[in-house]
């Protein structure tokens, strides 16, 4: 069984390894064959035309772009990823810059959503009142169907503008760095309530009707009938039987929603000023920014895959059985 | 811990993060806070490409001189800066610069001629890949445009160079004067190192401000320099620059008094920030115009007049069937002016008065393009000439609600005389990429206006020279009157020669002028001596004070 495991895994690994390939090479084509030219913005009266041509021979794209394909999958083998046009740095190091934030970010939504959405399903069966759960179960529906930028700037209006509880925008205050230790912690605490309320609630609703379902299901069943008529208590039984079964079909839907999450925070960043690879993702689109736009993919894309992949194997500790299906 | 305990808990943890940090205005009592859309990518005054990037460049470094924009004449004045004053030879073929001697880095070195010298040698390094490159074929340069030092420069003393120009060269300190960047940083780096180097994010300047702190996509703050030759007791002792890229959130924030600048604020929330009664608002126009572009030849065939545009009557006829005014009225509130040509009313002394848009008027549209053949035979409610209908597709970028509304105006307008057209919006880099393929055979687009003014890129004929005429004007006269410009003669000639350019361009209508567009400055209250002008905002930001 243990080699069987170990055979999947790997399978699995690899199978992401080709799927990152392919999703980075089709995007390399793509973004090269589609209109536009990172270059037209360096003409204007002043300049002339002459430093965008400069600017076009220093990158190679003059070059066919099959030529270039090959330079790019050469140069991705030996883990460099290129320039950014733009910043003029390896794109790496652009892109951490703007990822660490996105990931502690979504992280801390990720665990928020999680937490919150089955302490809250907890409560509402703990409670067993039809209203309490037809009010969580339509409220849950609301909230999952506001856009975040609706979401984002109604909290800013009401707790920003008119109670003046929260900053508009930003992760930390002007006078920052002359705080004390505990200070700055609150400091930038302060400034991520509203981008995690943003960013959390949709996952949040999702979650707990997905768990809230999942937990009726599994109460449902008549070993659990069994299990109450033998005495065993109530409490026992949610942490013994009905959470572990309840939460195992989460877990797949947790890998991909931890990848969406990834690519979701654009719009918060975007409301709430925040330095994250969202706005770094689209500004690189938008100015043409090839190698940037690539290893933005590249990075998300990795992510997704490696959630997805860990989810896998947090999902084969559980069930063994699952070995086949994950392979599919 | 059951739900009760993690409730209280949570309920406990949020009261606090309110209590701790309270809710006093960010803005300190001497800092002010500057709202920007987009982050910077480099303070290296060599790559500073964006608007907000030179904005600072130009506050961190000075070059030879400065200017002020003289609201009598539309000219910029020159003032001393770096060179405390300079003589032209009497033929105008050289210059000489005299420099302060208490100029000094914000590392403590002395800034002497060597750095200056050495600033027009990188800026022009083909390797390099300057935002200035391409721009000193008025000095001796090499056959790459590498600034030629040795017949370019005469060093005579630390504090005291000369330039020499070349035989034909037409140089103005406007043209001369450029960012100067420490040598002492850079002199041993190549092209490839000066992009990445760490100076660039952290820079040694001579400015009035200096480069406190950078938090990315997030502020960029600038202290007082008290060891520079510009500083003052009375400017600001900090200089914030806030990326706040949703403009929403931008008003807000000035609202709040979190931000004490913001440009470019939309016409409609004007009304809104003035009943805020701590805000000033200041609307420039004169910058920026939209127009409407015509293909005025045929693109397979260069030398063929387009087929419905390449006749100057069909042109104005076109110009005369759109309400602009309409627009200008009803989307704009009134700010802006209409345009007649490129040249705006700023510059007062090239402006030609006599030169005045074309009215709207349908009726006389419809008279000029019976005139030229275009009637509707068929009654269908489209004009033809022989079996070609006057019908095209007219493309504009995305993003600008201005030009969406005015889409719709003019489709309707040029329905009513019988023009069909077929709006289609597209992505701004592709329809940016396509206009500069000359692609298209009618857009809507816009045009910044360089100070000082330039005309050749937009106007002149030859593709090579005039990259900028995406609907192939022609005019021979106009030309010529182009290259008498670049030419040694006299301001009063100059100006004549810019008046009469603007009598060909009416009469030939190459594009229909649409409008000139507002930039609406809003500021707080507490900033004095603001000198807003149509050189800039920013610009003399160092003279700013606060109440």
């Amino acid at each position: 069984m243990k080699s069987e495991t170990g055979k999947t895994l790997i399978i699995r690994f690899l199978s992401s390894l080709l799927t990152l390939f392919l999703l980075v090479s089709f995007l390399f084509v793509l973004i090269r064959l589609s209109p536009g030219n990172p270059t037209d913005k360096y003409i204007s009266a002043k300049l002339g035309s002459e430093l965008s041509e400069k600017i076009a021979e220093k990158f190679s794209l003059n070059q066919p772009v099959a030529e270039q394909y090959f330079a790019f999958l050469s140069n991705v083998f030996q883990g460099d990823m290129g320039v950014s046009y733009n910043y003029r740095l390896p794109v790496f190091e652009v892109i951490w810059e703007y990822f660490s934030f996105t990931l502690v970010f979504v992280a801390i939504s990720f665990i928020l959503q999680i937490s919150i959405s089955i302490l809250l399903a907890l409560w509402v069966i703990k409670k067993q009142k039809r209203w309490l759960e037809n009010f969580f179960a339509s409220s849950s529906l609301m909230v999952y169907s506001i856009p975040a930028f609706v979401l984002g700037v109604a909290l800013i209006y009401i707790f920003s503008v008119s109670l003046n509880l929260f900053p508009i925008s930003g992760l930390k205050s002007l006078d920052y760095d002359n705080l004390s230790f505990f200070s700055k912690f609150f400091d930038k605490l302060h400034h991520l309530v509203l981008p995690l309320i943003t960013l959390t609630a949709a996952g949040v609703a999702m979650f707990y009707r997905y768990i809230k379902e999942s937990m009726d299901d599994v109460l449902n069943q008549t070993f659990i009938v069994n299990l109450k008529a033998s005495g065993v208590s109530d409490k026992t039984i949610l942490k013994k039987h009905v959470i572990p079964n309840a939460i195992r079909p989460l877990i797949s839907v947790a890998g991909v929603e931890l990848g969406i999450l990834l690519g979701g925070t654009l719009i918060t960043e975007v409301i709430f000023s925040l330095p994250g690879m969202g706005r770094l993702t689209i500004d690189s689109i938008l100015s043409r920014d090839y190698p940037l736009v690539i290893g933005c993919v590249f990075t998300a894309g990795t992510v997704m895959i490696l959630a997805n992949f860990f989810a896998d194997i947090v999902k084969l500790k559980i069930d063994k059985r699952l070995v086949k299906g994950i392979l599919n | 811990m059951n739900i009760k305990t993690l409730n209280l808990f949570l309920l406990s943890f949020l009261f606090l993060l309110i209590i701790s940090c309270d809710s006093k205005k960010s803005v300190s009592e001497n800092r002010i806070v500057i709202g920007i859309a987009a982050d910077v990518q480099s303070f290296n005054s060599l790559f500073a490409f964006s608007y907000e990037e030179s904005a600072i460049a130009e506050i961190l470094f000075p070059g030879l001189s400065d200017f002020k924009w003289n609201e009598d004449r539309g000219e910029l004045d020159a003032y001393p800066m770096i060179a405390k004053s300079w003589q032209w030879s009497d033929d105008s073929s050289s210059i000489k610069f005299y420099l302060r001697d208490d100029v000094y880095w914000s590392d403590g070195q002395q800034l002497t001629a060597s750095d200056v010298v050495f600033s027009y040698d990188v800026f022009s390094d083909p390797e390099v890949q300057s935002r200035l490159f391409g721009m000193f074929n008025y000095l001796f340069t090499d056959t790459a445009g590498q600034t030629d030092i040795e017949k370019t420069f005469n060093v005579i003393s630390p504090y005291e160079f000369e330039f020499h120009f070349p035989e034909n060269s037409v140089p103005d300190l406007v043209k001369i004067v450029i960012p100067i960047i420490p040598e002492h940083i850079f002199s041993n780096l190549s092209g490839d190192q000066l992009a990445s180097h760490k100076s660039n994010f952290n820079p040694v300047s001579s400015g009035a401000f200096k480069f406190k702190k950078w938090d990315k996509n997030q502020t960029i703050i600038l202290e007082a320099d008290s060891n520079s030759f510009l500083f003052t007791s009375e400017q600001a002792a900090e200089l914030v620059f806030k990326v706040v890229p949703d403009y929403t959130s931008r008003i807000l924030q000035l609202k709040r008094g979190d931000i004490d600048l913001v440009e470019l604020v939309k016409v409609e929330d004007m009304g809104e920030l003035k009943a805020e009664g701590n805000l000033t608002l200041v609307t420039l126009t004169g910058r920026e115009y939209d127009y409407i572009g015509w293909s005025n030849f045929d693109s397979n065939n260069p030398s063929k007049p387009h087929k419905l545009f390449g006749s100057s009557n069909v042109r104005k006829a076109l110009t005369m069937a759109i309400n602009r005014k309409e627009i200008l009225d009803e989307y704009l509130s009134g700010q802006g002016e209409l345009a007649a040509s490129s040249v705006s009313t700023i510059f007062k002394s090239a402006f030609n008065d006599e030169v005045k848009p074309y009215e709207y008027n349908p009726d006389e549209a419809k008279r000029l393009l019976a005139l030229e053949g275009w009637k509707d035979e068929n009654k269908n409610g489209i004009l033809e000439k022989g079996k070609t209908e006057f019908k095209f597709t007219m493309y504009y970028p995305v993003g600008n609600p201005l030009r969406e509304y005015a889409a719709v105006v003019i489709k309707n307008n040029l329905k009513a005389v019988g023009i069909e057209v077929t709006m289609e919006k597209m992505e701004m880099g592709t329809f940016f990429n396509n206009l500069y393929e000359r692609k298209f055979d009618s857009w809507i687009a816009g045009f910044g206006v360089p100070i000082p003014l330039e005309l050749k890129p937009y106007w002149y004929s030859d593709p090579g020279v005039g990259f900028l005429n995406f609907s192939s004007f022609r005019n021979d006269e106009a030309d010529k009157i182009l290259d008498q410009l670049e030419t040694k003669i006299s301001k009063e000639r100059k100006n004549k020669l810019i008046k009469k350019f603007q009598e060909i361009i009416h009469l030939d209508e190459p594009v229909t002028f649409l409008y000139w567009t507002p930039n609406v400055v809003a500021y707080n209250n507490r900033i004095k001596n603001l000198n807003i002008t149509p050189y800039g905002v920013l610009v003399h930001c160092r003279e700013w004070k606060i109440e």
